[in-house]
């Protein structure tokens, strides 16, 4: 830590402690700093608080443990010793210098100095506002359990020691942010995961320089994997603690941010943004049905209105038994041009769910289904198997499990589109093959984000293709290169 | 633990999964690749991408009549991930320690090559190249592009990965 080899020490002086924690962090000026002055044994004692971020409650009773010293003690030589005594406390501990009690007091600690010493105390009071855990909106389950994390990173780390009472698993905190100070726990089973990967993130994390990560994890991975304009999820977020304590066990590494209810898990390929907690709640045969009826919704919201688009245009390529494909009347305005306007307009319903209280949205929903697609097709601006196709491909990214997987789908979905209507059956092709090889190229931490698929791992492979039982999947993934195989100790 | 021995033997918790050999991934990848490819070069057939079904090769071979029908694909499919254990091994012998992913796309357009040019008398009803369609012709390169990859990249993948584990254990010694 370089900053505190030019830090300032605690004054043995209170007035100068004020005086320069007044200019510094401005109490007096904010109003939710404060200082509480009591005598002690003769002595002037200080406690700043920051209000909001501390329980009064615990506050307020340590205040009368302290001012209760004066009834009952005489030796006032030994003022600091007794005072350390009454903090009726687990966490105390003393702090040397200011800058370092600045910080603590900014986390909402409360910081205690004492006339005539150099040194004071901080005690955690901490209380931040914040929600219980509930049930986490994007990832909801059938069974199971209904907790989530939240934003606040003790009761998230408490969420996923709770699964896991191993000695080895390990919570690193670092601190990011030159002003915002974030927290950040890699999270990691010491026995299980790839040194060099912990060692990767935590190296990665150190290097961040910024003022503050408001976005929360959203920005750490940015700095993370360094994806530039690919739109593909290089991390898997989640907000379950059961599927992080799954990937904790499986030798993966998590990355928890203060201040966001979700936690990153590194290294990602393509196929855990395919998979989904409830497969895990059911049955392996019904998951494993769960999971193709998925992968037949990703890959029809990827193919389904390129191919579609490449029959409307050239009919001959159809086979005889599916000539009842395409259009039967004469269409105003060219097809791509209608699917493109088509799948804006459910973008646009999308983005505007997002942001309407949902007794709006429904009837936001019910006008853009029922109105504005029926009348667009009685005006002759759609045909009406427009519609269909593309509510199809909408569904499908829907049934995506990842939100941000689907995006990123229907953005090459769209391109591949485009590539028909300009090149036909090559662009369909060529553009599909260009597609693959870049998701093919695209590596996140070092690992190929189509794996198992390609690189082919025949096992891993089976995996993602069947649903295997809880008793039957015995050995970690390879991609995380864990350091103990199997899954059960030998 | 009072179970006796073979009963504990039973459970499927305490089966030992044997890490695969590199062989046997080699022979595997380069089987599912051949299946897979060519099952979606029928599709592509299907669909009149490609004039080309995976059953020209049963043509030069004097069979029954079935050779031409979805049986003489499937079969032919089926031969196709055979004679792709072949490629893969192939691949594994020379090109191995190619880290990049060119490396597979080079060895899909050089495949192609040899069988469009080389082994181009062989099938009879396979056209010179210069009178096939444009469609067949960007269609079976794409294909045989991708296939490489899935050959090619699968197979140095899995050989850096034997380096790094040997690596690993060689400074854990």
């Amino acid at each position: 830590m370089t900053a505190q080899t030019n830090s300032i020490p605690i004054f043995e002086k209170l007035v100068e402690n004020e005086n320069f924690l007044k200019q510094k962090i401005g109490i007096g000026t904010s109003f939710d700093l404060g200082i509480r002055k009591v005598k002690v044994l003769k002595k002037e004692v200080h406690i700043y608080y920051c209000t909001g971020l501390c329980d009064t409650q615990y506050l307020v009773e340590l205040l009368k443990q302290i001012v209760l010293i004066n009834d009952h003690e005489r030796q006032t030589a030994q003022a600091k010793q007794i005072i350390e005594n009454r903090l009726v406390h687990q966490q105390v501990s003393p702090v040397e210098n200011l800058d370092e009690a600045v910080d603590k007091l900014l986390s909402g600690l409360i910081i205690i100095l004492i006339e005539g010493e150099a040194s004071g105390f901080v005690v955690d009071v901490r209380s931040y506002p914040g929600r219980q855990p509930q049930e986490p909106d994007t990832e909801k389950v059938v069974r199971g359990a209904r907790d989530g994390y939240v934003e606040n990173i003790i009761v998230n780390t408490a969420l996923t020691r709770r699964r896991i009472r191993d000695e080895r698993l390990r919570f690193e905190i670092i601190q990011v942010g030159e002003r915002s100070k974030t927290d950040i726990c890699i999270a990691y089973i010491k026995d299980v995961a790839d040194p060099g990967l912990v060692e990767l993130v935590k190296k990665e994390l150190q290097q961040i320089k910024i003022d503050g990560l408001t976005m929360g994890d959203k920005t750490v991975e940015e700095f993370l994997v360094k994806q530039g304009y690919n739109p593909y999820p290089l991390v898997r977020y989640t907000e379950r603690p059961d599927v992080a304590a799954t990937h904790l066990l499986e030798g993966h590494v998590l990355i928890m941010v203060d201040t966001s209810p979700s936690v990153i898990i590194t290294p990602t390929t393509l196929f855990h943004h395919v998979q989904h907690a409830e497969e895990y709640r059911q049955n392996p045969a019904v998951g494993t049905f769960v999971r193709w009826v998925r992968f037949l919704g990703i890959l029809a919201s990827l193919f389904l209105l390129p191919l579609w688009t490449l029959f409307v245009i050239e009919p001959s390529l159809l086979p005889d038994k599916w000539a009842f494909i395409g259009p039967n009347k004469h269409t105003n305005i060219p097809v791509i041009v209608q699917i493109f306007i088509a799948d804006f307009g459910i973008e646009f319903l999308r983005m505007a769910a997002i942001h309407t209280p949902t007794p709006l949205s429904t009837a936001m929903g019910l006008i853009a289904a029922v109105l504005i697609g029926q009348i667009a097709i009685d005006v002759g601006l759609f045909v009406p198997e427009v519609i269909l196709y593309v509510s199809v491909a909408a569904i499908g990214s829907f049934a995506t499990p990842s939100y941000e997987l689907s995006i990123a789908n229907k953005i090459a979905r769209l391109l591949l589109a485009l590539a028909v209507a300009l090149f036909k059956v090559p662009g369909l092709i060529i553009g599909t093959t260009i597609y693959l090889l870049f998701l093919i190229r695209t590596r996140s931490l070092n690992t190929p984000y189509l794996w198992p698929f390609i690189p082919f791992d025949p096992a891993a492979f089976m995996q993602i293709v069947v649903r295997r039982s809880a008793a039957g999947s015995k050995v970690r993934p390879s991609i995380v290169h864990p350091q103990n195989r199997q899954k059960q100790p030998t | 633990m009072e179970q006796t021995k073979d009963n504990h033997h039973q459970l499927e918790q305490n089966k030992r999964e044997q890490p695969m050999s590199l062989l046997m991934k080699v022979m595997i990848t380069g089987f599912v690749g051949g299946v897979f490819w060519s099952s979606l070069g029928y599709l592509a057939y299907f669909f009149h991408f490609t004039e080309l079904s995976p059953n020209m090769i049963l043509h030069p071979w004097a069979l029954g009549d079935w050779k031409y029908g979805k049986l003489g694909n499937y079969i032919a499919i089926f031969l196709i991930g055979l004679i792709s254990i072949l490629v893969a091994f192939i691949y594994y012998a020379f090109f191995k320690q190619m880290k990049s992913m060119w490396a597979g796309i080079f060895y899909g357009v050089a495949l192609w090559f040899i069988v469009f040019y080389v082994l181009n008398p062989i099938f009879p009803n396979l056209q010179p190249v210069s009178e096939l369609e444009r469609n067949t012709i960007v269609t079976t390169i794409c294909l045989y592009i991708l296939y490489g990859v899935f050959i090619g990249y699968s197979i140095s993948f899995e050989a850096q990965e034997m380096n790094r584990q040997t690596q690993m254990q060689a400074t854990n010694e």
